[in-house]
Formats: C-alpha cells, structure tokens, sequence
C-alpha cells in the first residue's frame, strides 16, 4: 500500500476576476522511504499541490488517500490530527515559535500527540536535534540562532513525530549555497534512515535531481 | 502542563508590559470593589445592629378596628384614627393579653409593653420637650441594647428608684445635667419630680436628643394613662424572619405590627442605593481593564498569526488554539482576582482602623466594615465574566485563522 496516493486534483484559487484554475487534474503515488522534488516554473502550482497533500487546503474535485484513508470527508479536526501523526512540514520561512527555546520547539507536536512522557520527549527531541547537528544548542532561542540553524530545527520539529511524510516547500529558498546543500542533505538523508517519505517543491535543479524522483508542473499539471 | 497552557503562558510573557496594565486594572478593580462594598455593607449592618438596638425588631401597636365593630368603641377615650377603610384605635389596651398571646409564637424571643407620650423637661429654670417611654427594665433589656448604650450611670440605680430617669445624651449636654440632678418633668399641668440615673447614648440624633427612660408605672402616672401601652416592643430568633412573623401576629392578634424592615424603609433604600452605585462605579475599572485585555490579546493574535499557522499545521486543533487565547485571559483574571482579594482584605483591614467620628444615625469612632465573603465572590465573578467575554473574540479569530492561507501569504 502506497503511503499518500491522490487522484485528479482541482483546485481553483482566488475570486472573480482573480479567479485561477491552479491545478488542472494532478494524480501520482508516494511510496515510503522515498524522496521526491516538485519543480516547476513560479505560478505553476507546486505549493498549492503541497499544501492540498498536506491537508492544509480542501480541493475542489479529487481524491487524496492518505493509507487506506480518504481525507475529502475527514473534519477539520480529523485532517488536523493526520498531520499531527503522519506529516511533518517545513516552510521556506522556518516559523519558530521565538518565546520558545530549540529543544521546546521540537518538543511542540509531541506534546500535542502525547504519547510520550516529559523525560522521553525531552530526549527524543535532544536525539532529534543531535541529528540535524545542533546538539549544543538546544536551549537558544529561535532568536539566538541563524537562518541554517534555525532552518534544521524546524526540520528537527517536522520529524518530531516519526511522521510518515515530510512536506517541504522550498526549505532551502532562504539559505545561501552551502547551508542549502547541508540542509537537503539532511533531509534526504534522514528520509532514506528512517523510512519516511520526503516531498520537496524547489526551484533548484540541482538539488531536485538529487531526488529520487521528479515531478515537473507546468500550468497546473504534471508532464509525464 | 497542558501545552496550551505552556503555549499562553509563553505568548502572554511576549506582551508583558500590556498584559501588567490590564493584570493591574483588575487587581485595583477587584480590591475597590470588595473595600466600598465592605465599607457600605459595614455601614449598613452597624445602622440596622443601632436601630434595632433601640427599637427593637418588631413593634405591636395600634388595634385594628373593622368599620363595623366600631359603635363598640364609641365612648371609650381612645382616640380613633382613621386610614383607609380600616380603623386604628391607638395603642394596647391589654398589654398583659397580648403579651401572653405572643407566648404562642416560639420565634418571639422577648417582649416587653412601652407607653409613650410628651412632657415637658424643666430643670436649671430651663425647658426642654421630651418623649418619655415607660419601660418594664427586666424586659426591656431584652428587646434592646438600652445596657450597652448607657455611658455614665447604671441601670442598677435606676432599677431601684421608683422615679428614675435615664436621658439621652443631647438632652443632658444641651440642659447641662448630671448623674444624680433632680428634674421635673410636666406632661399634663402636674410636674412630677425624677432623679437622673443614667445617661445613655445611641448615635441616632433623633433619639439621643428627645427620648428619655423611666419606669411604666411612673409613666404611666405621668401620661396620666392608668392602663395599657402604647405598644409591645419585641426581639425574634433571626432579623430576617421579622417581616413574615409580623404578619402573622397582626392577623393572629388584631394590632397592627410593624417589621424593622419596614420602619426603616427609608434608609435601607438609600443604603441600598448607595451599594449599588458605588458597585456599578467601580466595576467600570474592571471593565476598561477588560477593553485593555482585549486590545492585548488582538494584538497577540495579529503579532503570532504565524505561530498559529504553524501550530495548527503541526497538529493543534482549532480548539486548541482557542483555549490558549482564553487560557491567557484565564491566567490573567486569575492573577487579578487572588491578588485583588489580598489586596481587598488588606485594605479593608485598613480602613476599619482609620479613626472617624460619626454620629447623627449611630454612634462610631471609626470607619465601620463588613467582612462578607459574598463580596469577594461577587467581584471576582464580575472579573471573570468581564475578562472572559474579553477574551472571547480573539479567541475565536485566532481559531478561525486558515494556516493554508497564511503559509502561502507568508512564505512566497
Ligand atoms: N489567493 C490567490 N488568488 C488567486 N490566484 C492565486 C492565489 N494564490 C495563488 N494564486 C495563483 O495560483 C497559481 C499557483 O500558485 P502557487 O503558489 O501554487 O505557485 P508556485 O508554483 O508555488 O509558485 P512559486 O514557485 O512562485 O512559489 C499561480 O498562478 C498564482 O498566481
Ligand atoms: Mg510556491
């Protein structure tokens, strides 16, 4: 079984005038364990895919299986609890939360899912940014460390969860050559460790052909 | 901890210096309210604790006389009164009847009969107009505070002398008498001589300058009324049970009979009035708090529109992030509300040791309080509600934000 499958998504944004077909029927499969990267021309509606796969966005016609399950009908309270246990997200812009410190801001969807005590949290989420090599700073505010840095906790957070699927959009547009690299790298990386699937949009041809596979969307569609 | 509360707690310390302003404008709201609610309140149960020290909780006085039973009384020398289509023949006829009658109900817990009329005072070559009240001591103690309210002299030589007489404080400052003083006193052409056995004092001007004590048979001699009363003063187990017992004593026993409630009307109602107004003023802090902690929490949902996507896209419910709006404005009226009751508590104890000397409705060398803890809970529900519904609408706009919409607004 495929771990997201969706089918002949649509989706219309904006009104009247401003009114843009911006998916024009996209289906594909994600398989687990595997990497994948979105490219694409700017406007051609690669993080409004994103953000329908990641149950953030309702489409207007189409199917999104996530496992056996499918979401059009799931509430917004379900859908939330999806991307709780199954997805992590990490944004262009990292989104700390800045009153909190590293190891907190890793710490959040766990204690949201708790399943997991204090101590464990605190350890895993230590583990976690051990991984992404910030092991030494885990107790700096969001605001104490620099975009690179502040970049991999937010992966360190998106991974908080074990979660199925990593959504990215464009994790690395902010970072210059060397922090960009160092971060794809990591996520694929850990991807391919842990078994975990990662979708990726990016403007980068060279780090999407890093990927295992590459979907390229023109116009609200995928080529073939 | 819940991650809600750990989440409000960490957003509210963002805007620490708004959020003081609006935790101070409750803390000072909540303490004003519950200190002139217990001023006022103080106020008020001292005044009724004096009244009812002096005219007792319920009074038995003139019969009720229906239209036609009333050729019966012709020819008697009472008076006849007439109100409405009911007759008054004043005062008790048969005192010793009625108390007996009032044996019967076990909530009385002392009566004792008092005749009242007008006399003259005439000592020093000085006249002075006075009501006196013939009172049976034994039991009048026992309807009255008539013993704590004596400043000079005792009711102990009062007791043993036939023609004693107690004066209320004015009388005996504005006619210069002491303990021990011989007046007379003049209520029908016939001056009667009487010797001045105690002073006492209540407060109330009214009474303190025109009532003076002596005992029934003498006032009786005096009044020229041989028998009866002028009315039954008596005392019941609880204050508030007075109204419903008068009632039932008027129908029971055919005299009218009055509650203290209902004598004091008056200045209950402006009481009343007073507590009120000075609740409704002084919630008014409590609401322009409230405002201040609306305008903060608006403030803090604009200022983390990003966080709440973010949160909501890592799992938070839109309750979840409902709960950590109102959890803000929860952990800030809570604050409010226990150090406002300190400070309250503070502050009352304070104001009851500020010397001031009052008289004129009762007799105190101090601001009078009440401790009540209704006063507590009556503010700190005003606090909660107001601060609740404050925080209320920033709540659900934050609940409502679309992280889908403000990840894409944000990131390209
Ligand atoms: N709120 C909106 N109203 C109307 N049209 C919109 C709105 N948001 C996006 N669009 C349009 O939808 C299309 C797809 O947008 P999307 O953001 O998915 O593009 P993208 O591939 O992610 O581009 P980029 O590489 O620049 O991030 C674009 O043509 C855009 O103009
Ligand atoms: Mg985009």
């Amino acid at each position: 079984m495929s771990l997201l499958r969706v089918e002949n998504l649509h989706r219309y944004l904006g009104e009247g005038d401003t009114r843009c077909h911006a998916l024009r029927g996209v289906g594909f499969t994600i398989e687990p364990g595997r990497t994948y990267a979105i490219a694409g021309h700017s406007g051609s509606g690669k993080s409004t895919l994103l953000y329908l796969l990641g149950l953030l966005d309702i489409p207007d016609q189409g199917q999104i299986w996530v496992g056996d399950r499918e979401t059009s009908r799931l509430t917004d309270d379900e859908r939330t609890a999806v991307r709780n246990e199954h997805m992590g997200f990490v944004f262009q812009f990292h989104f700390l939360l800045k009153e909190f410190t590293a190891l907190e801001n890793v710490m959040l969807p766990m204690r949201k899912l708790g399943r997991l005590s204090e101590e464990a949290m605190r350890a895993k989420a230590s583990d976690l940014l051990v991984a992404v090599g910030l092991g030494d700073k885990t107790r700096r505010l969001g605001t104490q460390l620099s975009g690179g840095e502040q970049q991999r906790v937010a992966i360190a957070r998106a991974l908080a969860n074990d979660p199925g699927l990593i959504l990215a959009d464009e994790p690395t547009g902010n970072l210059d050559h060397t922090n960009a690299d160092r971060v794809f790298a990591l996520l694929s990386d850990i991807a391919h460790q842990r078994g975990q699937a990662l979708l990726m949009v990016s403007h980068n041809p060279e780090l999407a052909s890093r990927c295992d596979h590459v979907f390229r969307m023109q116009d609200g569609v995928i080529l073939p | 901890m819940s991650p809600a509360l750990l989440i409000a707690l960490r957003f509210l310390s963002a805007r620490k210096r708004a959020m003081l302003m609006s935790l101070a404008g409750i803390v000072f709201g909540v303490a004003f309210f519950v200190v002139t609610q217990a001023q006022t309140a103080g106020f008020e149960s001292y005044f009724i604790k004096t009244i009812l020290g002096v005219n007792g909780m319920v009074r038995i006085e003139d019969r009720i006389q229906s239209t036609r039973s009333l050729a019966a009384t012709q020819g008697s020398d009472f008076t006849i009164a007439v109100e409405g289509s009911v007759k008054y023949i004043p005062g008790v006829q048969y005192p010793n009847d009625l108390l007996g009658a009032l044996k019967r109900f076990p909530e009385v817990t002392a009566a004792s009969p008092v005749i009242r009329g007008n006399a003259t005072l005439i000592a020093n070559f000085r006249e002075y107009d006075v009501k006196p009240y013939g009172i049976e001591l034994a039991s009048f103690v026992n309807v009255s505070d008539l013993d704590t309210q004596i400043i000079d002299g005792s009711l102990g030589a009062f007791s043993e002398n036939p023609y004693g007489l107690i004066l209320g404080v004015r009388i005996a400052k504005r006619m210069n008498l002491q303990i021990g003083d011989s007046v007379l006193l003049d209520a029908a052409g016939e001056p009667q001589r009487f010797r001045i056995n105690a002073i006492y004092e209540t407060g109330i001007d009214q009474v303190d300058r025109e009532r003076v004590y002596l005992h029934l048979p003498a006032g009786r001699s005096l009044l020229n009324k041989p028998v009866g009363a002028s009315f039954i003063q008596a005392n019941v187990v609880a204050p508030e049970l007075a109204p419903a017992l008068a009632m039932r004593i008027e129908e029971a026993v055919g005299h009218s009979t009055l509650a203290w409630q209902e004598r004091e009307k008056t200045w209950l109602q402006v009481f009343s009035v007073l507590r009120i107004s000075s609740a409704l003023t002084i919630s008014t802090i409590i609401f322009i708090s409230g405002l201040g902690m609306f305008n903060t929490l608006v403030m803090i949902v604009v200022d983390k529109t990003r966080e709440i996507a973010i949160l909501r896209s890592m799992g938070y419910t839109r309750e979840d992030i409902s709960r950590i709006f109102m959890l803000q404005g929860g952990i800030v009226v809570a604050c409010g509300v226990v150090f406002g009751c300190l400070a309250a508590a503070a502050g009352t104890y304070a104001l009851s040791h500020i010397p001031i000397r009052i008289r004129g409705i009762f007799a105190s060398d101090h601001f009078v309080v009440l401790w009540d803890p209704w006063h507590y809970v009556g503010a700190a529900v005003i606090a909660v509600i107001v601060v609740m519904v404050a925080s209320y609408f920033p709540s659900r706009r934050a609940a409502r934000l679309e992280p889908g919409s403000i990840i894409r607004g944000s990131s390209s």
